[in-house]
């Protein structure tokens, strides 16, 4: 196996594992700083640290993604704040910044929540920490080489499918070693049945690397239409069949650990997995719905857009229900209420989506800043804030530390949740401007100036939620970094509960 | 065990299933033939710009996070609708999901090259509060060739055909001949269009707009939107079309017949009007040299004549 079986102690423990012997308990130390090798610092074997730097990795490329969101925001305000720096152009940063927080923070935050997740359900060790930590290394190159590249644009010029030929090799090899690590250990589990997190875990890491490589088309020129649609089957469902699907997973995961309350139904949870396996993924053309492509395709879209309300409401009942009497937690356990928060928005972002589907809704609103406010409220609002939840959850569990400040986890939560709340108004009424400008016929130069005070809100916006996310960050650091014994630690090192 | 394996039966079914109808069905059934009407990147001489590798610029600077290129049936100002066959050679495409800016459809022609690179290296020179980026920093070369890209932007999308008036309006006919000898208006002449001038006031510009734009108050009430009478397309209107239209309307749209209203002279009246409207982009030049120059009036010298008003009289 690749990078694997050199280190006794993993190995012997693995074939244990396979020979149905029960294996070593407790938590293993793998390594002394004495006899660390290049091998063990860099690809190391430890317990719990893939998922660890998969989670550092996702927090320091949301820094630069947001901080990038942030930039381009500004620039609709000040277009010419800076001048003569193609790195600084305004779709550039944009390519950047989508990249970044969905290639970047969300992804390996997902792949980061999942290496400890799908062990703790699995009640077993993942199945090899060292290709999870090669994963780790080549997901950073390829940020690496997405930053140097998009920021020069270097692009295939395909909404969401920016990166080039090379770097989607890499995003393709990073999914398949993931997969196929984290279906080893699920093969490899203690425990019969597998919790409803672990369908939507399985689903997506079986969906997602496909519809990657279909999406791609970096080495086949399809006719502009074809190559549309095929392009938005992909735009959507990276969101549908990864963000969201791992998204509602970890939710899943994290809502009745939080509240310690048994999950509401378990039959609802099967039915909201199968309707979302069943009608998010053809929705895509509801992207270019009034473009000339097949009207067929596009009643397929819009019905399926529609539909989705069903595994929606059934996933939101099933956390609504689950947190019957348990309401009054938010209040104090800051996680959870990232979680809540990251469920309301998913109620709102989720409503939204089907109506716009609509074509009437879709006549009028398409082309205008209220779709891309939409795209935050499910990116941001919904799925950053669930992962940020999982992040505050599953990092003492993998350092063994408590959190530096909760003062601090309090601030990143304001300061994202009314952030995210101004720009999303601001988007949102922006988008209703527009769509009055192009409904009516007037040129974009009669009321673009309308438009001043709400990119000016979306700046301040952006400048709030990049500031929460540096709190965030400095608060990871000042946890893992500050010397100090926990003496009175409350959580304990993996807490392995179903 | 068995109960999971139909699950993850299940689960690839369903995934290739929808595989099979939204990626493979429309790659096998939507196969739209080129229809003529796509931008042609060859037809400006290569000497001044390469379009082909201006459309290389236009991707790589990201144009399409803001512009769009395909006009939609509800949009006005932005040239004729497009149609599948449009795009057949563009990979990858450009249309676009936002409209921070104007559609870049039919953009090629509607403003001198030198106003477009103008307006790439300093937007807020020439279009005040537009909120483009500066593309100063792009080379020579790209500028122009980009620039060469813009003005292909839908050079093939003309009209090529208009439907013609019934044969009743045509002298082929006895009433056509009739309908000719009854007209004493002769529609090429000042006099005519100065009368349908207030006769298209009264009946037209409510929504069609004083200047024929096709954007009078009533125009925002319409789903379907009077047209831009001021487009080229509307220059080759024979007298007879003119009229038939303005007698009969316009079926589907909310244009009346007007042969209830007016009579058949001030019906005469208003085509040699409408034929006199301004014809749009025709100041579009592509060279500061064809820029019309005003000649250079001189005030008279002051004297001490003393002016005497005219009371009109004598």
């Amino acid at each position: 196996m690749l990078l694997r079986g050199d280190q006794g102690d993993v190995s012997s423990l693995e074939s244990l594992m396979s020979q149905g012997k029960e294996p070593l308990k407790g938590y293993r130390e793998v390594n002394s700083l004495a006899q660390t090798s290049l091998l063990d610092r860099f690809i190391s074997a430890k317990k719990g640290s893939a998922s660890r730097n998969f989670f550092l990795s996702a927090l320091w490329w949301s820094l630069w993604g947001m901080g990038a969101g942030m930039l381009a925001g500004t620039e609709f305000s000040m277009p010419d704040l800076i001048r003569g720096v193609p790195q600084l152009a305004m779709p550039h940063l944009r390519m950047w910044h989508v990249n970044a927080v969905a290639i970047g923070w969300l992804s390996m935050g997902y792949v980061a929540s999942m290496f400890h997740m799908i062990p703790t359900l699995c009640k077993c060790d993942l199945y090899s920490e060292r290709l999870g930590n090669f994963t780790m290394w080549a997901w950073n190159i390829l940020m690496i080489g997405a930053f140097c590249t998009l920021l020069n644009g270097n692009t295939e010029g395909r909404e969401y499918a920016e990166l080039g030929a090379i770097l989607d090799v890499i995003v393709v090899i990073g999914l398949v070693a993931v997969a196929f690590n984290l279906y080893m250990t699920i093969v490899n589990r203690k425990v019969k049945k597998l919790y409803v997190s672990l369908w939507y875990f399985l689903g997506s890491l079986f969906w997602f690397p496909l519809v990657y490589v279909i999406g791609q088309r970096s080495f086949v020129a399809l006719p502009g239409l074809n190559d549309a649609i095929i392009g938005w089957f992909y735009g959507h469902n990276i969101l549908g069949m990864w963000f969201t699907t791992v998204g509602v997973g970890i939710m899943y995961f994290l809502i009745p650990r939080f509240t310690k309350a048994p999950l509401y139904s378990h039959g609802l949870s099967m039915l909201g997995f199968w309707g979302i396996a069943l009608f998010y993924a053809p929705t895509g053309t509801h992207h270019i719905l009034q473009s000339p492509v097949p009207e067929w395709l596009k009643a397929i879209a819009v019905i399926s857009s529609i539909f989705l309300l069903v595994p929606v409401l059934t996933v939101l009942t099933n956390f609504f229900m689950t947190m019957r009497g348990k309401w009054g937690q938010v209040v104090t356990d800051l996680p959870l209420r990232f979680a809540v928060t990251s469920c309301m928005f998913y109620l709102i972002t989720c409503t939204q989506g089907p109506f716009q589907a609509t074509r009437w809704i879709n006549w009028y609103i398409h082309f205008t800043q209220w779709v891309v406010g939409h795209a935050h409220l499910a990116l941001l609002g919904t799925f950053s804030f669930i992962l940020t939840s999982s992040f505050y959850y599953c990092m003492p569990r993998l350092t063994g530390r408590e959190w530096h400040s909760q003062g601090l986890i309090r601030a990143h939560y304001w300061l994202k949740f009314l952030g995210f709340t101004l720009m999303m108004t601001s988007l949102t009424t922006a988008g209703l401007v527009q769509a009055a400008g192009w409904a009516l016929g007037y040129p974009v130069d009669q009321w673009g100036l309308a438009l001043a005070p709400y990119w000016f809100l979306r700046a301040i916006s952006g400048f709030m939620i990049v500031t929460g996310q540096f709190l965030f960050a400095y608060n990871t650091y000042k946890t893992l970094f500050t010397p100090r014994v926990p003496a009175d630690s409350t959580v304990k090192a993996r807490e392995v509960k179903v | 065990m068995y109960g999971y394996r139909l699950g993850a039966i299940g689960i690839v079914t369903t995934f290739f299933i929808i595989i099979f109808s939204t990626v493979l069905m429309p790659m096998v059934l939507f196969n739209p033939k080129a229809s003529g009407r796509g931008n042609d990147y060859n037809v400006i001489p290569l000497s001044v710009g390469d379009a082909a590798r201006g459309r290389q610029v236009y991707v790589r600077e990201g144009c399409f996070y803001c512009h769009t290129q395909f006009t939609r049936i509800q949009d006005r100002g932005y040239g004729p609708l497009v149609k599948e066959g449009d795009y057949v050679y563009e990979t990858p495409h450009q249309l676009g999901t936002a409209r921070t800016g104007p559609d870049l459809t039919n953009e090629g022609g509607r403003f001198p090259s030198q106003w477009q690179k103008a307006h790439l290296i300093w937007p807020r020179a020439v279009k005040p509060g537009s909120i483009m980026p500066s593309f100063s920093y792009l080379s020579e070369r790209d500028m122009n060739d980009l620039v060469q890209y813009i003005q292909t932007l839908g050079n093939k999308r003309t009209v090529t055909a208009f439907v013609t008036p019934p044969d009743e309006y045509l002298p082929t006919t006895p009433q056509g001949r009739g309908l000719a000898a009854r007209k004493t208006v002769d529609t090429a002449s000042d006099a005519a269009a100065n009368a349908g001038r207030g006769i298209y006031t009264q009946n037209c510009a409510a929504c069609h707009g004083l200047e024929g734009k096709g954007n009078g108050p009533n125009a925002i009430t319409l789903e379907k939107k009077p047209p831009n009478l001021t487009r080229d397309y509307y220059k080759q209107y024979p007298d007879e079309h003119w009229f038939y239209r303005i007698s009969e309307g316009v079926t589907g749209t909310r244009m009346p017949r007007f042969q209830s209203v007016l009579t058949e002279e001030q019906r005469w009246y208003l085509v040699a009007y409408l034929k006199t409207l301004p014809k749009e982009h025709e100041e579009t030049i592509d060279n500061l040299d064809q820029l019309n120059v005003a000649e250079p009036t001189h005030l008279p010298v002051l004297t001490k004549q003393v002016y005497e008003p005219h009371h009109g009289k004598e």
